[in-house]
């Protein structure tokens, strides 16, 4: 008897080997086909109407020339790139890489839960075709990350695909109770005007342009090769921001320390989005080689590996300087100058975190209450929301026409 | 992305043009020749309904005399500006010879009526064919030629890594038309 339940034991094993290849092949189209669906549900669950798309169609983009041969850093330097799931050498890579394509999923999806609202309200045909696209665009690389996690990456990357659909931003004012939140804090806040908007594009969109560029010389190739095409796309998405913010300060209806207040909001947690100083994660994911520096292949110094957040982080902090540069030559005479606020202001996440510093870096010394005083005086207020509205009866933004 | 055009060009020889996009374009956009603030003003200032005044502008732009069309030459190029759709040029063979004999005017009407169709220029057309992408020399607005002149400079836009795609407020026609016009100078 033994005898026999093993032979089935190992007759159902081989059944199972060869049933599960199969399956594989047969239930590829259905699985990505399935999560098309569910991606259908979501769209209207979160309040996005299909018929805004028009006539775009979303598709999967690759471009393989940048993405590069061979591994170009971390401890498998040199070898060739992997093109497939079981040509990565660990689990525990397999489940970074996963864990890094689910993460950036989620920022596509939860950027058009925060924003759709925001349509009917467009201060011009102009910008409200542009919201659009980048909203097309976002659900666009959302499709691409879901496809890869379902392509690559068996029953735990379907898994995770679904749940980039699960989760709803706490910004969506289209949101039902008990939906769980996105994974990221910047894409939980809410976008409640077309200010925060600009600001969001500029400032949060541009962190998204970071990450896709660090990406794209991952050693996982259908990866690195997603990253060109979204980096095509997501420059239109931050140059609407900082065009949109330097047709605002052209209009100079809105003031500059007003403006101010919108940029301290977003910049902290615009850097907060580059993770954890001394990141372990970061320091294993370039180990690896899944995730490189923002300037991997421009720059000769070798990485310090111990602070690999910190360096992509004052990279970004350097090109919000150079662009609120740019920005602050559009000022109507008498403004004040815009200034980028310290990266050590108003952090929750890194080792600035719970301390408090001044918008110019300095520490702050008085008590909780003078810092919640002080917290009001520079970020937006109650009374600023309904100013704002005031401002945005006028010609607040340089009017830009839609051409067609 | 159209599979037959990219049949006719050597991708591989697009790779050293592609690296040097963002220094092209510096090179020519802020070159003093081309007013660069004066054509990102242009973007916002031109805008439906078109008149005269807005054409004189473009043309001021372009260092053109401005235009002295009979007023049905006109009304028509006026219609022609609020119908044409881009990437069409077929268009152009409705208008008359006094309107087609300056391609490079008309490219400038176009391409700041809708961001879209690319200025003509000799050294962007010469860029082109240093790529493999043979444009006929020509004067004249012959929609053939000139859909292919845009045609091609699509095709580049299409096919150029991410890295070339610097951030600037101007179309991205113009980022690679005028980093062609450098490439083509050299």
């Amino acid at each position: 008897m033994p005898e026999l339940i093993r032979m089935r034991v190992h007759i159902v094993a081989v059944l199972r080997t060869v049933m599960s290849s199969t399956a594989v092949v047969q239930d590829y189209t259905p699985n990505f086909q399935g999560w098309i669906d569910e991606f259908q549900e979501w769209q209207t669950r979160i309040g996005f109407d299909p018929s805004w798309l028009g006539d775009y169609r979303f598709e999967i983009k690759f471009d393989w020339d940048t993405a590069g041969e061979n591994i170009e850093f971390g401890d498998f330097e040199g070898m060739p790139k992997w093109h497939r799931r079981m040509q990565i050498p660990q689990q525990s890579i397999r489940d970074a890489i996963i864990s890094m394509i689910s993460v950036q999923g989620d920022t596509e999806f939860a950027s058009v839960e925060q924003q759709h609202h925001l349509l009917e309200s467009a201060p011009t045909e102009y910008d409200r075709k542009s919201a659009l696209r980048i909203m097309c665009e976002e659900q666009r690389h959302g499709w691409q990350m879901a496809y890869l996690l379902c392509t690559h990456f068996g029953e735990h990357g379907i898994r995770e695909a679904m749940k980039l659909l699960e989760r709803n931003s706490a910004g969506n004012p289209f949101r039902s109770d008990g939906e769980g939140e996105r994974l990221l804090g910047s894409f939980n806040e809410p976008i409640d005007n077309w200010l925060d908007f600009f600001c969001f594009t500029h400032f949060i969109d541009r962190d998204g342009k970071f990450q896709l560029k660090m990406l794209s010389t991952s050693a996982f190739k259908p990866l690195a090769a997603s990253m060109g095409p979204m980096l095509k796309e997501e420059s239109f998405h931050l140059g609407t921001g900082a065009n949109g913010l330097r047709r605002i300060v052209k209009a100079g209806v809105i003031p500059c320390a007003f403006l101010q207040k919108y940029i301290n909001k977003w910049v902290s947690t615009g850097l907060d989005l580059f993770g954890v100083d001394n990141s372990s994660s970061a320091q294993w994911a370039y180990v690896y080689g899944v995730k490189g520096r923002f300037d991997e292949r421009e720059t000769d110094l070798d990485a310090d590996r111990e602070h690999l957040n910190e360096a992509s982080r004052m990279l970004y902090y350097q090109e919000l300087e150079d662009e609120m540069t740019r920005m602050n030559k559009a000022r109507h005479e008498g403004e004040p100058e815009i200034l980028i606020p310290s990266d050590k202001f108003n952090r929750g996440i890194g080792d600035f975190a719970d301390s408090h510093y001044t918008i110019e870096g300095d520490a702050f010394d008085g008590s909780d209450a003078e810092w919640e005083s002080y917290l009001a005086s520079v970020l937006p207020s109650e009374q600023d929301i309904k100013q704002l509205s005031e401002y945005l009866k006028q010609d607040w933004i340089q009017y830009r026409e839609w051409k067609d | 992305m159209l599979a037959f055009p990219m049949l006719v060009i050597d991708r591989e020889s697009l790779k050293p043009f592609f690296e040097r996009v963002p220094e092209l374009f510096q090179q020519h956009h802020h070159d003093a020749s081309q007013d660069a603030m004066g054509y990102e003003e242009l973007l916002y200032r031109i805008h439906r309904p078109f008149t005269n005044e807005m054409l004189d502008v473009i043309d001021e732009w372009m260092g053109l005399e401005q235009q002295s069309y009979r007023e049905e030459d006109a009304f028509r190029l006026h219609l022609f500006l609020l119908a044409i759709r881009y990437p069409d040029t077929l268009l152009l063979e409705s208008l008359d010879e006094v309107l087609l004999g300056d391609i490079k005017r008309l490219s400038g009407y176009l391409h700041f009526t809708k961001h879209t169709y690319s200025i003509w220029d000799e050294d962007t057309r010469k860029g082109l064919m240093k790529l493999g992408l043979n444009i006929p020399e020509t004067g004249y607005a012959d929609a053939f030629i000139y859909g292919s002149y845009c045609a091609s400079i699509e095709l580049i836009k299409d096919l150029a890594p991410f890295y070339s795609f610097i951030e600037h407020d101007v179309p991205r026609q113009r980022l690679f038309q005028a980093a062609l016009a450098s490439f083509g100078r050299e």
